[in-house]
């Protein structure tokens, strides 16, 4: 792996799977999600694709998404 | 120097009150709310009822932001009438208020229905924050539930007895839920979601009146072929009344909801409407239309602020709105106005999965994608280009939809 894609593959993200929210989470439901990052996130629930690096979507690390279940957003 | 008003703290009216902030510095603006708290998130309260979510992660706003923005915020404000001769906004609980332009954006209150004891103890609407609380604290000792309603607001109350282990029937008037936008093999797929939670659709039913025990709690629900339902807890979610009342003789323009234009302005001049309440004119409909989705009210907020604070027309609400049901394990996404059109395509795909797409004079205007969303933002693009493709309907029935295939 060369520099160039480490770097790329280290601003990409997953999501994660949880089960309870704490109180400090910044949580928002999918339907605030823009139509482009929307595809983004249900090709990552469906299909286990990484999101692509920041600026792409606008998801932040560490928010809570609620669709049909409680993912975070996490770095990959 | 102008003063806005804005009447309402939903995302309408903080979006609108955030963006004239930053189209128009010195101005100064006023929200009045007759709820008591400042913006929440209205589309996670019912996750809250239904015991997942906490509290905290649901407020937007604190009194500090409208603070850091030099934005009055007057809570617990009701709104009793509005001189648009004088414009004045006339309230309760403060002085008279005067206006050089005005926005609208109150919302909605959940209709109540019109039976014997529909007001006793137990019977829930749902809409602010204050109702979610009040839901979830009496679904949490609960154990027999009724809900009536067979819309996108009542299938929450069928969440929340699913997650809070209520045995409900789900009493529904027609032969299936949503029977506007979906056929029998699309809503069958949500009735089967919902037995899988606990809740029984029962069809050609809905509610003749409430029984009540002598300290006045909800303990039964008869339907009109007299068949009785027993339940210590009841969600009835039969769509909004719009609140304009205090807008009785201030001449705005009516029609089940406030009557905009594409820039959200009434018929009255510096007087705007934006959110739940309008009836506005859906340039990609070519027809007024209406629209419950956060995404929309959002939208309408910040266009009505532009063009408030431009004093002008200076950009056009023109938007797609998509609305999810997330309760269930499989997806269900509504986009557009999947319930209006001329002509639709729809397709079963499997028992998890269907797809319906609804057109006007060719062009699509909504739709509704259940167990599969992957075509969403094709569809969206298209009604946004505002193709003719209804005569292509195979191409957007396709399990895998490639707009390359459209001639």
């Amino acid at each position: 792996m060369n520099m160039a894609s480490s770097e790329l593959r280290s601003r990409q993200r997953r999501l994660e799977p949880v089960e309870s929210v704490p109180p400090t989470a910044t949580v928002r439901h999918v339907d605030q999600l823009d139509t482009e990052t929307l595809d983004y996130f249900y090709d990552a629930v469906e299909n286990g694709r990484a999101l692509p690096a920041d600026g792409a979507t606008n998801l932040e690390v560490g928010e809570i998404i609620v669709f049909n279940g409680y993912v975070r957003v996490e770095r990959a | 120097m102008t003063h806005y008003v804005i009447i309402g703290d939903g995302i309408s009216g903080s979006s609108a009150a955030e963006t004239l902030r930053e189209e128009d510095p010195e101005a100064n603006i006023t929200v009045i709310t007759d709820e008591g708290e400042p913006l929440y998130n209205r589309i996670l309260i019912k996750e809250h009822a239904k015991g997942k979510l906490p509290e905290a992660p649901i407020s937007i706003h604190d009194e500090g932001w409208y603070e850091e923005r030099d934005i009055e915020l007057s809570l617990n404000t009701h709104v009793t009438s509005i001189d648009t001769d004088e414009r004045i906004v006339h309230t309760h609980e403060r002085d008279d208020l005067e206006y050089d332009k005005l926005l609208v954006a109150t919302g909605g209150t959940p209709t109540q229905l019109p039976v014997e004891n529909s007001d006793a103890d137990g019977i829930h609407h749902f809409w602010t924050f204050q109702d979610a609380r009040g839901i979830k604290e009496h679904a949490e000792q609960s154990d027999r539930g009724v809900i009536v309603g067979a819309g996108l607001l009542g299938i929450d109350f069928a969440a929340v007895c699913g997650a809070q282990g209520i045995e409900a029937d789900y009493l529904m008037r027609g032969d299936r839920w949503w029977r506007y936008a979906l056929s029998n093999e699309g809503a069958e797929i949500m009735h089967e979601g919902m037995r899988e939670v606990g809740v029984e659709p029962v069809f050609d039913s809905g509610v003749d009146r409430f029984e009540v025990d002598d300290d006045g709690h909800v303990v039964g629900a008869v339907d009109p072929n007299g068949e009785r339902y027993d339940c210590d807890f009841a969600g009835v979610a039969i769509g909004l009344s719009f609140n304009t009342e205090f807008l009785r003789g201030a001449g705005l323009e009516e029609d089940n909801g406030l009557v905009v234009d594409e820039y959200m302005q009434t018929n009255v001049d510096d007087v705007y409407a934006a959110g739940d309440i309008t009836r506005f004119y859906d340039v990609l409909l070519g027809e007024q239309a209406q629209n419950g989705s956060w995404g929309s009210a959002k939208e309408q907020g910040r266009i009505a602020a532009v063009n408030m604070a431009a004093d002008d027309e200076a950009e056009e609400f023109e938007w797609v709105s998509s609305y999810s049901i997330t309760h269930f394990d499989f997806p269900f996404l509504s986009f557009g106005h999947p319930t209006l059109g001329d002509e639709h395509a729809e397709r079963k795909y499997s028992d998890t999965e269907w797809r319906r797409v609804a057109f006007k004079d060719g062009k699509i205007v909504g739709g509704v994608l259940i167990g599969d969303l992957s075509p969403q933002s094709k569809f969206k693009q298209l009604m946004r280009e505002q193709r003719e493709v209804a005569d292509q309907a195979e191409v957007l029935l396709n399990k895998q939809v490639d707009l390359d295939d459209l001639e």
